[in-house]
């Protein structure tokens, strides 16, 4: 294997501005080509990864809150969140990180694979099972 | 936290009923036996095969594999062991590892499938073109198996005392009798299963754990009244009469230890690596995706159950034994068996709670029997093979991997016959060490191709050392290493331990190892146009293959 030493940047071809983004996404993602654009995760070279990753990024910002809200909220004001919630019983901290945290992960990973199935439908992809 | 890691010489649960059970024991051998009987008489269903047989993987058993391979005595008994010792921190193990599986999902889950590597000395080798880094990896990988190994040995030990009694093997307590009886029946489960050619069918041993814990759960809740239909929202009514320790948050460590706990399970799920080899089978990219939605369902199917599990042998314990919490209080030994105990407070016939422990059994010797595995490859085919004899033949590579398996069972016996924690915070040892080393190499492996040899063999030694300094400062004066350093509390710097917890030390390493893998990468030359363009085949939306990997399709369309 060779290292190439270079710093330059040249095959990182920025994907067509998507200036008239209407024309169709399907199109444009049939004028990109993969394997010249550039992976970064804080920096998307395809409208396709922008896309992608803007869904990633607000599954990414929700997850965070379900999963770290409620014991940050907690250490922050213990008297109101343990209190006893009604019906179930279950103090409120309890309740949301036990069954909260999983259940949310849960729900958001089944909006993930959602989105995610529609940005292939927007871009023209089939996945065709055993299709060639 | 500390009080409740305090070591437990003797290690014999109070309250369990420790004599040989002849049904119980026909329990543990028929769920073995099946595993093995239905992994042989699928045994067609090795990937290769599996394809020219034309049948493929679908979402829900993918998803049930997932479980299945998640499902180690950690979670089984150590969950609802730490929920009812320590209350609320105990949650942190239920969050970390359910939830990490989103962050696999959406950054990870695809991308890996489309990488077609699936150990991870394969993938950070090919990704970082060093046998250095693979060599790291292996190593890495070995270590988690081992340290893993030992939780599920402890359970197994504990277990086992309710099923086959005290054997008394000379010189060693009954505990320690039942360590070195589980491990031998686990290195002979193994060797069976390499004898028939049983490739795991993890859907059938998914099935079989759940529905024994979930039986359990229903059981006990029905018998004493607790619940009926829905014991994971029910027990809710039980928190006033549970005693404040069982809710009330940060009293059995602080928020920074609930946070650094959690983190290091999130993280760690994701960088382990018999986690990644579940997306090896999938036939799509959108498979992929599918199955670890299912995959975290069947998964949280047993995390809602094991608080409620937890709330019901708490109470139990406190009504029939003696108080849980203070001085004594309830041991980590009887709380690692609690779902076990629970069952047999009730009062349920021993069939049935035999039924629940030989789940638990099953549990820990298949994930065992799966780590050893996973370890042994990596010596002799990433390291023996790789670097040190690479014209080594079929036999000599699979002597060497025999070997590693038997030496992996005599270290996992003896660090198992004085553990220095509860099941799950061994077990989640190793989560940090997959955390620190592994995840953030298959993060930015996948997601920033810039990242490159030098980078990534600075990070990962970066990850390793900050992942051993804890384990010198809490975990290894146990064994009587350093132990004269040692305060009275085990732990040779209490300030390290407070910052840096063994059980959480990914909250610290990964941001560490990140900055350094990145600032190393952009120092040194960016790697070749080739690698750059496997990376970016794995973020082409553009479907491939069944079995193509990332690889066939850069080189294959010059």
């Amino acid at each position: 294997m060779t290292d190439k030493a270079n710093h330059d940047t040249s095959d990182r071809a920025d994907a067509e501005p998507d200036g008239g983004a209407v024309a169709s996404e399907t199109q444009a993602h049939s004028e990109t080509d993969y394997l010249t654009s550039e992976v970064n995760l804080l920096r998307p070279s395809t409208p396709f990864m922008r896309d992608h990753l803007r869904v990633i990024w607000t599954g990414f910002v929700a997850w965070a809150v379900i999963v770290f809200g409620p014991v940050t909220l907690t250490a922050v004001a213990p008297g109101a969140m343990t209190s006893t919630m009604p019906v179930l019983g279950f103090p409120i901290h309890y309740f949301l990180v036990a069954v909260g945290a999983p259940g949310g992960a849960l729900v958001l990973a089944f909006w993930y694979a959602r989105k995610r199935d529609e940005l292939d439908e927007k871009y023209g992809i089939d996945h065709g099972g055993a299709a060639e | 936290m500390i009080d409740a890691l305090v070591l437990q010489a003797g290690l014999l649960p109070e309250g369990l009923n420790v004599s040989f059970k002849l049904l119980p024991a026909i329990l543990v051998t028929v769920m073995l036996a099946s595993f093995l009987v239905i992994g042989y008489m699928f045994k067609v269903a090795d990937t290769e095969s599996m394809w020219v047989a034309g049948r493929s993987i679908g979402n829900v058993e993918n998803g049930m594999a997932i479980g299945a391979n998640w499902m180690s005595a950690a979670s089984y008994l150590g969950m609802a062991a730490l929920i009812a010792l320590s209350g609320f921190y105990g949650l942190a193990f239920v969050v970390g590892w359910s939830a990490g599986y989103f962050i696999l999902l959406i950054f990870m889950a695809a991308q890996m499938r489309r990488f077609g590597k699936y150990t991870a000395p394969d993938f950070v080798g090919d990704r970082f073109n060093s046998d250095t880094a693979r060599a790291i990896a292996a190593v890495t990988t070995f270590l988690i198996g081992f340290v893993y190994a030992i939780g599920q040995a402890r359970g197994m030990g504990l277990v086992g005392l309710y099923i086959f009694g005290d054997i008394g093997i000379p010189g060693l307590s009954g505990y320690q009798s039942m360590v070195v009886l589980m491990m031998a029946i686990t290195v002979g489960y193994l060797t069976l299963s390499g004898m028939l050619g049983a490739t795991k069918n993890m859907a059938v041993q998914y099935t079989i754990l759940i529905v024994a814990f979930l039986a359990g759960l229903y059981a006990v809740g029905w018998v004493n009244g607790y619940s009926t239909v829905l014991p994971h929202i029910e027990y809710g009514q039980m928190f006033a009469a549970l005693g404040r320790e069982f809710s009330e948050p940060f009293v059995n460590g602080g928020y920074y230890l609930w946070i650094a706990t959690a983190f290091s399970l999130i993280v760690g799920t994701c960088g382990l690596p018999h986690v990644l080899v579940r997306f090896y089978t999938v036939e799509s990219e959108r498979t992929a995706r599918w199955s670890t939605v299912w995959g975290l369902g069947f998964i949280c199917l047993l995390y809602f159950s094991a608080p409620a599990f937890a709330a019901f042998g708490t109470d139990l314990y406190a009504n029939q034994i003696g108080p849980v919490y203070g001085d004594p209080g309830m041991t980590s030994a009887a709380a690692d068996v609690i779902v076990v105990l629970a069952a047999q407070l009730s009062g349920l016939p021993t069939w049935f709670v035999g039924l629940v422990a030989a789940g638990g059994i099953a549990a820990a010797i298949a994930t065992t029997a799966g780590l050893f595995i996973t370890g042994s490859s990596a010596i002799s085919h990433d390291i023996y093979k790789r670097l040190i004899n690479p014209d080594a033949s079929q036999r000599q590579q699979v002597l060497v991997g025999r070997l590693s398996i038997v030496a992996l069972g005599v270290i996992t016996t003896l660090a198992a016959l004085d553990p220095a924690a509860p099941i799950a915070a061994l077990v989640s040892y190793a989560f940090s060490l997959a955390g620190a080393v592994l995840f953030p190499m298959f993060f930015l492996g996948l997601w920033w191709e810039n990242t490159n040899r030098q980078g990534a063999l600075a990070g990962m030694t970066t990850g390793l050392v900050i992942w051993f300094i804890p384990m010198l400062n809490e975990v290894l004066p146990s064994y009587g290493l350093l132990a004269g350093a040692a305060g009275s509390d085990g732990v040779i710097s209490p300030l390290l331990a407070q910052w840096v917890p063994a059980i959480g030390s990914a909250l610290v390493a990964v941001p560490i190892v990140f900055v350094v893998t990145i600032a190393v990468s952009l120092v040194t030359p960016e790697p070749d146009l080739d690698t750059k363009r496997l990376v970016r085949q794995c973020h082409s939306p553009e479907p491939m293959n069944r079995q193509q990997a990332a690889e066939d399709v850069v080189s294959g369309d010059d």
